[in-house]
């Protein structure tokens, strides 16, 4: 249905007044790629998606969007589809005339317009409600009309802003999978921003996390979960126990062993892929997953249970570490739990640890 | 971070200088312009002018700029009516607050369902025409009409005269035409003070009187100011209610503005005159803007 | 359908019903509530007196009115002044609102999102003419146009409704354009549309009850503006206020009550086809 387009951002930066919402950023999207921008608000992930919609002026750089310089194009120019977080659906027409806006707006003839818009209604399942008034509709169904209008026009790319913020929780999780599946079957260039990081991980081929209006990191959601490269990441994106320590000596080809600050003794527990040289401090990430829970005396940080919680598949604990700022998270899966005021070993395998960016 | 990001070309190094320009937004904002030259042209010209009549025209270019406004205040005759402006003023405003405020009152703590009913009949006069209204006080008050012959049957007067050509049929009419703006300011402000204030007045102890006058009144003050403001700039405006009630006794400044262009063309006096009555309304209006920040309330 | 056995209905005639406590007279409200059905006799009254006076057979004033007529209102076809100056008064109210519009609604919609001290100063500005005494801005104008060569004419005083008009337009569309998110434009915009197509697929639609009702209030104060008016008043441009007063100051008849009751019913008239036509209820749904 649409042949993929590329879009690039080049040296893209935005200020309002002193605040500078985007510093220079250069970001390229593949053809057919679904690139989820996640931040917390204000990390300028809504900024960049309203610079690439043109809603608002780049102070410097370029949006090229299929090699085409469209950066002083007004909006309604640049050929992209949109879904808005509160979906902006015109509240004085039918779905059908939502639908239809835009072949109207591009003059359309009506035959074309009405088969077009049936066709896209099919795709989304919503073929019955073309009369309807956007009021009656629930919110899963007023989310799929704002879809369907944006795909009508076959756009060169999608832009969606928050698209399943505003559904309940079991709703957002079908919409999710419906919403990459449409995308992936048109083969549309497509941004989403949230702040979901759920939402991030599941939609999208690579996340690009944003911080104070800087891009932290871009690749495939299990790369930047799995090897986040600092605290931010890591901590955004799931939870993740942050130990700090000073690298003791090499332990295999990728491995190093840290003594950490929490007890002082040497453990070859850590993957790099760059060469750590001994005797300098590292941060390390831990997801709770990774972390083994075991017998005391076993070789592992002695750990307090303070709390335990049953989470269907699995048993979140929240651990007292001495000479930790602050408890440890572990989830462990076993058929019985450790008692609150256990006493436990925590460790983990090869590959559990990652050595963060930041300077400790 | 360069995982499949493409390099920007060295060529951008030299970036272009800011580009200018604000969010999407449909309207330019040189869709102002044409209302702001037919305003600047036909609104503050003129009124430009006016000020420039009072000063620089007829008499106040041989005696001085202030003469006509040395005239206005200075004169027993014109300091006459600006005092009588003044007082017709503060009663009619006093009156239409005293009214008012019950009818205010009733409407937010116990008209329910009527209360639709009311704002109604408040807002229903504004679609008959001021000379209606005057019209319908000149049959009321004439000398055989309802209300004198009520009055003498009462035995209130003793016998019937015609009340519309008395002064307190001024006052009657102008608090007819003005008490629905005195009646929705105060009960749009009432509206927003919580009942359970009342409430919690009442079981500390004191009496309805006194948690009316301790609680509502006070929290209600904005409202009060708001309507009294209102009441009092439009009564100095008028001047139809002056003209067919009263028997001519009641001459305030924009009769006499009136009167003035319709009689003596003496075009300087007229403006130091509506100059005078502008000042008041612009003093009023800054005042009540005032008053508003000072609550905290945007307007 | 009786609900099962098993299940009595709560409250039902099963239960003993309590016993209602006999609520004591609030005789301060019922004061207050008969205070209010005298003041609301007192609004109505002298509106409904013109209006019988109107069907008066009697040639002056008197009450009660002895028998029913139409007399008055054959009387204001007869008498030229009257049927030519509310043809007059509904032009200039109309042309004037039209013009209002046509200058205040652009403007509104530029002023309504934008942010800075600039802005609400011209959003007061565009609202100052409400605060002038009318007659002040009447006398004032007169002089001003009359140096232009303007000054009896119809021109002068369509100019002069448009000036007073103007606020009332702004007033409204300021509120309701401020009420609208502004991403329906932004939606609009990413669809393809021109400023103008979304203008007109869009945004007028959706202020279109903000306008019609600044529009209704700038053509009812229009009708009604007489101290305005009256400086402009020649033969052919006089509106009916102007000629209602001039009459009124020869003569003393029910004639007056006719025209009077006829300009009521033209602006009830605007009101319920403004209201059919354009849902003023919808402002506040909106």
């Amino acid at each position: 249905m649409t042949s993929a387009v590329p879009l690039k951002l080049i040296e893209v930066s935005k200020s309002f007044g002193s605040l500078q919402a985007l510093k220079p950023l250069t970001l390229g999207i593949g053809g057919g790629e679904m690139l989820a921008l996640l931040g917390p608000s204000g990390c300028g992930k809504t900024t960049t998606l309203r610079i690439i919609a043109g809603f608002e002026a780049p102070d410097t750089g370029q949006v090229v969007i299929g090699g085409v310089d469209v950066t002083d194009l007004p909006p309604n120019r640049r050929g992209l589809g949109m879904v808005f977080q509160n979906y902006s659906l015109f509240p004085h027409m039918s779905v059908g005339a939502n639908v239809a806006y835009g072949l109207r707006m591009r003059g359309v003839p009506a035959a074309e317009r009405t088969a077009r818009v049936r066709r896209i209604l099919g795709l989304v399942r919503l073929e019955q409600y073309e009369d309807r008034q956007i009021h009656q509709l629930s919110g899963g169904q007023q989310q799929r009309v704002a879809l369907a209008r944006s795909l009508v026009t076959n756009p060169s790319v999608l832009l969606l802003d928050e698209p399943l913020g505003a559904l309940d929780k079991n709703l957002r999780e079908r919409m999710q999978f419906e919403l990459r599946e449409i995308q992936r079957r048109l083969g549309i260039t497509s941004i989403i921003v949230t702040h979901d990081q759920e939402e991030a991980l599941t939609m999208s081929d690579r996340v690009a996390v944003m911080a104070e209006g800087r891009i932290v990191q871009v690749g495939p959601p299990t790369e930047v979960y799995e090897h986040p490269r600092t605290r931010f990441v890591s901590e955004f994106l799931g939870t993740a126990n942050i130990f700090s320590g000073i690298v003791a000596d090499r332990a295999g080809p990728r491995s190093w062993s840290v003594a950490l600050d929490l007890d002082r003794s040497p453990r070859s527990l850590v993957e790099s892929d760059e060469a750590l040289a001994a005797g300098h401090r590292v941060l390390l990430a831990v997801r709770p997953e990774r972390l083994k829970l075991g017998p005391p005396e076993a070789d592992g940080i002695r750990a307090r249970v303070q709390d335990v919680v049953f989470r269907g598949s699995y048993f979140a604990y929240e651990l007292a570490v001495p000479g930790s700022p602050g408890p440890v998270f572990a989830y462990a899966q076993a058929r019985e739990a450790v008692p609150a005021d256990g006493i436990v070993g925590v460790s983990w395998g090869a590959g559990g640890a990652i050595v963060l960016r930041d300077a400790p | 971070m360069s995982v499949d990001v493409e390099q920007a070309p060295a060529a951008l190094a030299a970036l272009p200088a800011r580009r200018p320009g604000g969010p999407y937004r449909l309207a330019r904002s040189t869709w102002t312009v044409p209302v702001l030259v037919f305003l600047g042209f036909f609104f503050v010209i003129p009124l430009g002018a006016n000020i420039w009549r009072s000063l620089a025209t007829g008499d106040a270019l041989t005696q001085g700029a202030f003469v006509f406004y040395g005239k206005l205040l200075g004169d027993a005759y014109y300091a006459g009516i600006l005092y009588e402006t003044f007082k017709v003023g503060v009663i009619a405003t006093a009156l239409s607050l005293v009214l008012g405020y019950p009818v205010a009152y009733f409407m937010v703590r116990h008209a329910g369902r009527w209360n639709g009913v009311i704002v109604f009949l408040l807002i229903a006069p504004l679609l008959t025409s001021i000379i209606m209204r005057t019209f319908g006080w000149r049959v009321l008050l004439a000398r055989r009409g309802p209300v004198t012959m009520l009055l003498h049957d009462w035995g209130l007067i003793a016998r019937p005269t015609n009340l519309a050509d008395d002064p307190v049929a001024v006052y009657v009419a102008l608090v007819h035409v003005l008490v629905p703006f005195m009646v929705l300011s105060i009960s749009a402000v009432l509206q927003q003070v919580d009942v359970r204030l009342e409430e919690s007045s009442r079981v500390l102890g004191a009496g309805p009187l006194a948690t009316f006058f301790r609680i509502t009144l006070p929290l209600s003050l904005d409202g009060v100011a708001t309507g009294c403001i209102l009441v009092f700039v439009v009564t100095n405006g008028s001047f139809l209610t002056m003209l067919l009630l009263g028997g001519g006794k009641v001459t305030t400044l924009s009769l006499l503005i009136y009167q003035q262009f319709n009689v003596a063309q003496d075009t300087g006096f007229a403006a130091a005159m509506g100059n005078l009555l502008l000042f008041v309304a612009l003093a009023c209006l800054a005042l009540q803007a005032r008053f508003l920040r000072r609550q905290g309330i945007r307007p | 359908m009786t609900p099962p056995a098993a299940y009595p209905a709560p409250g039902g005639a099963g239960a003993p019903a309590p016993r209602r406590r006999r609520r004591r007279p609030n005789w301060a409200a019922l004061a207050l509530g008969a205070y209010v059905v005298a003041f609301l006799g007192f609004i109505v009254a002298p509106i409904a007196a013109v209006v019988m006076v109107s069907f008066s057979t009697a040639s002056f004033i008197t009450f009660p009115i002895p028998g029913l007529t139409l007399r008055w209102y054959w009387r204001i076809i007869e008498y030229r002044p009257f049927v030519d100056a509310m043809i007059v008064s509904i032009e200039v109210a109309l042309a004037s609102t039209l013009i209002a519009a046509a200058l205040g609604v652009p403007a509104a919609l530029a002023l309504a999102r934008a942010r800075g001290a600039a802005s609400a100063l011209l959003s007061n500005f565009l609202l100052a003419p409400i605060t002038v005494p009318a007659i002040v801005l009447g006398l004032a104008l007169l002089y001003f146009l009359a140096s232009l060569s303007l000054g009896l004419s119809f021109t002068a005083l369509l100019i002069a409704h448009t000036v007073a008009g103007i606020p009332y337009v702004v007033r409204t569309v300021l509120a309701v354009y401020r009420a609208l998110p502004p991403d329906l434009e932004e939606a609009s915009a990413v669809l393809g549309a021109t400023r103008w197509q979304t203008f007109r697929h869009t945004t007028l639609p959706l202020i279109r009850p903000g306008i019609f009702a600044g529009g209704l209030f700038s053509v009812l104060t229009s009708l009604d503006n007489l101290p305005l008016s009256f400086f402009f008043g020649s033969a052919s441009t006089s509106t009916l206020p102007v000629v209602m007063l001039s009459y009124m100051e020869n003569q003393f008849d029910p004639s007056i009550a006719a025209v009077s009751t006829v300009q009521m019913l033209i602006a009830v008239v605007a009101l319920v086809v403004t209201d059919r036509l354009y849902g003023i209820e919808k402002l506040t749904a909106a």
